[in-house]
């Protein structure tokens, strides 16, 4: 059932950065006990057609946060929405942000990914809006304004394999 | 009716998952906790970070079930977190990951609504590109699964939902 996979690299390699600019950021969040509605309002009625570029969701003190990042114009629709929508209770709406997102072999089976990823940003004294790494990805919401920055240290961090 | 197509679906292994939470910091809390946990060689599987709530920070991450007790030791120590910051931590967790075709925020209420019936939690949710990962009970994962499974169509030629291998990374290097 195991296998060891070893990885010796000077620099981690990653199958590339891609970006998605123009979005914007709503976060609600929701009582445990309401996730059955929130759930019946994202798959029927008009949201269900939306294309969320990225979805956080962190539970704390019976509640359920959610981030979702969604190209502005569906951004102002989905937080108009929200506010109708006495359960939820909206805390932030930001725009424009952007994501940066990278994969590499195994990022989600391997130490380390997160920390050259965290440690770069915060040397360059670039502040991260949100995060999410699941599978093999590592997703980054960042002010507009930051994202060639992070590029352009994280390429240094990381190594594009060609 | 005609169900949904998906296309694929996969189980973790048996995990166990850390909330910190805590006030503003000058502390990069992201950058300083998996830092910690690098010495210890262990991996993050699965990271939500929300450093912007109203009134706390918010770090959610995901380890293998077989590191909770050196992870607890390693942030209960004194300065591993900034001032004010509190640990919750969960035992026992397991991510199911689906690649939906399209359709995704459809998908992802239905799942809600489905899970909410049978009284399956949400602990975490982040999605990629391709997949939406949820966290949830590790004991439930069978009946989260089946729920899944009853609600939308898989390819026939589906990989196993299982993971049949763990890989793990190793610091023994030959030849080095």
């Amino acid at each position: 059932m195991e296998t060891i996979a070893v990885y010796w690299e000077s620099r981690i390699k990653t199958y590339g950065f891609q970006r998605i600019t123009d979005l914007a950021l709503i976060e609600f969040s929701c009582p445990l006990s309401e996730i059955k509605l929130l759930g019946e309002i994202l798959s029927q009625g008009d949201l269900k057609i939306l294309r969320p570029k990225f979805i956080i969701a962190q539970e704390s003190d019976h509640e359920i946060s959610f981030i979702f990042c969604l190209p502005l114009e569906e951004g102002e629709n989905f937080h108009a929405s929200l506010e109708k929508t006495p359960s939820l209770t909206n805390h932030r709406y930001i725009y424009p942000v952007s994501i940066i997102f990278f994969y590499g072999p195994h990022f989600g089976d391997r130490y380390g990914i997160a920390t050259a990823t965290f440690s770069t940003l915060s040397k360059a004294g670039i502040k991260i809006i949100a995060s999410g790494c699941s599978s093999a990805s590592v997703f980054l919401v960042l002010a507009q304004d930051d994202i060639d920055k992070a590029e352009e240290v994280l390429a240094e961090t990381f190594e594009v394999a060609k | 009716m005609k169900k949904l197509k998906i296309g694929g679906l996969k189980q973790s292994l048996e995990l166990c998952q850390f909330d910190l939470r805590g006030p503003d910091s000058s502390e990069e809390i992201a950058s300083k906790v998996s830092t910690l946990l690098l010495y210890q060689k262990i991996n993050m599987e699965f990271l939500t970070y929300y450093p912007n709530r109203n009134s706390y920070h918010q770090l959610t991450f995901c380890i293998s079930q077989d590191k909770f007790f050196t992870t607890s030791e390693i942030l209960k120590k004194e300065c591993s977190l900034p001032i004010g910051w509190e640990i919750n931590s969960r035992g026992h967790v397991s991510i199911i990951t689906i690649f939906p075709h399209q359709s995704a925020i459809k998908i992802l209420g239905v799942i809600m609504v489905s899970w909410a019936a049978q009284s399956i939690p949400i602990y975490g949710i982040a999605t990629s590109l391709s997949a939406i990962s949820f966290v949830t009970d590790y004991h439930l994962i069978d009946k989260a699964t089946e729920v899944i499974q009853d609600l939308f169509q898989l390819p026939e030629d589906h990989a196993p939902i299982k993971p049949e291998i763990r890989y793990y990374q190793s610091d023994i290097v030959k030849g080095d």
